[in-house]
């Protein structure tokens, strides 16, 4: 074989190497991958010049347009607190207490971060619409089925991920919610 | 025979490391090139478009709200500034940011901060300058999203906002 086409293979596969490898690790990173606390990641230079190569290329595949910590905070969980995938055909309980901010909201996607259609049209629960005697303490139910209280609807998908969005937090986002201020995800049964 | 490969496997390396640093850095202009031109194709350049509440059908950008009414000019400050005359929505929670093409919050300004009282920006390129009365914010690049987020506590009050908040407009200078 002549030496130009061993380096002609070799530079092909390398560009080929490069490109695919960095289109998937940025498919597969977690949004807001830099801190980890409990089933929720998140991460504080969303939107920021500081925002390494890296963080920003996956914001910007699953969360472009998201605003800095200094004006709103996201939160994203796909396991439960046992650190198991969340699933469309089980019945999860989310509870959790009043987050130190303006308001907060709680959203289900799939995995490709859009709403996932269901019938009542329900896609988020936030502090906006709950009773003011559960604003300290509240729990929601996530589940294919209608349920009694708070409930978000998966229609039974696969995979979905849950997005807490805190807007004007009280620390002006200098620092992440604690385990006990960020909400625990309970898986309850599976269909 | 090994020693034949040598030479292209370190070449086949470096053009490797340099072509992930290449894909990882150019995403973001990328994936904001095509949010501006999607946008823009349904509300034109340079001006707002004021989007229904989120849906399970919404899929312009990924991961919206539905809690938010979203506003969005998507710019191009090839013939000069983008002019946003801001008026805040008494709602909850309103605010102005703006992003450049490399997905960079050049300015976010809520409702609080202004007071919620008008006020004006002017989107500027490197070597564009900024009318008088108008508060220039420079960005890199010349393309990019300015977007108002309104938090719709309750869905009955959305048709009265979604009126009240055609009253911000963006044009070219």
């Amino acid at each position: 074989m002549r030496p130009w086409i061993r380096y002609l293979i070799c530079g092909f596969l390398g560009v080929l190497l490069g490109v695919g490898g960095a289109a998937w690790s940025i498919c597969i990173g977690a949004l807001g991958s830099a801190r980890t606390i409990g089933p929720w990641t998140t991460g504080k230079d969303y939107g920021t010049a500081e925002a390494s190569a890296y963080t920003r290329a996956v914001v910007a595949l699953r969360g472009l347009l998201a605003l800095p910590a200094t004006e709103a905070r996201y939160y994203n969980a796909a396991v439960d607190s046992a650190g198991r995938p969340l699933e469309g055909r089980c019945r999860y309980h989310v509870t959790g207490v009043g987050l130190p901010t303006k308001w907060w909201s709680l959203t289900l996607y799939d995995p490709q971060g859009y709403l996932v259609a269901n019938q009542p049209g329900i896609y988020s629960v936030g502090s906006a619409g709950l009773p003011s005697a559960e604003q300290a303490h509240w729990s929601v139910s996530v589940a294919p089925d209608r349920q009694p209280d708070h409930w978000l609807p998966t229609d039974g998908k696969q995979r979905f991920e849950l997005t807490l969005r805190a807007y004007l937090p009280d620390d002006g986002g200098k620092g992440n919610f604690t385990g006990d201020q960020l909400p625990t995800i309970t898986r309850e049964d599976c269909a | 025979m090994i020693r034949q490969w040598i030479g292209p496997a370190i070449l086949g390396g470096v053009l490797g490391i340099s072509a992930w640093h290449t894909t990882v850095v150019a995403t973001p202009d990328v994936l904001m090139g095509l949010a501006v031109h999607r946008i823009s194709a349904v509300g034109g350049i340079n001006q707002f478009t004021h989007a229904p509440l989120a849906t399970a059908a919404s899929r312009t950008i990924v991961r919206p709200s539905p809690d938010i009414a979203y506003s969005s000019c998507p710019f191009d400050l090839t013939q000069g500034p983008l002019l946003i005359d801001a008026v805040p929505v008494p709602a909850p929670y309103w605010s102005l940011s703006i992003f450049d093409s490399h997905t960079n919050v050049a300015l976010v300004r809520n409702g609080e901060k202004a007071g919620y009282q008008p006020f004006r920006l002017a989107v500027v390129a490197p070597g564009q300058t900024a009318p008088a009365d108008y508060e220039a914010v420079h960005v890199d690049g010349i393309r990019g999203i300015a977007l108002v987020r309104i938090l719709i506590d309750l869905p009955a009050r959305f048709p009265a906002i979604d009126q009240e908040r055609r009253t911000t407009i963006c044009h070219s200078g």
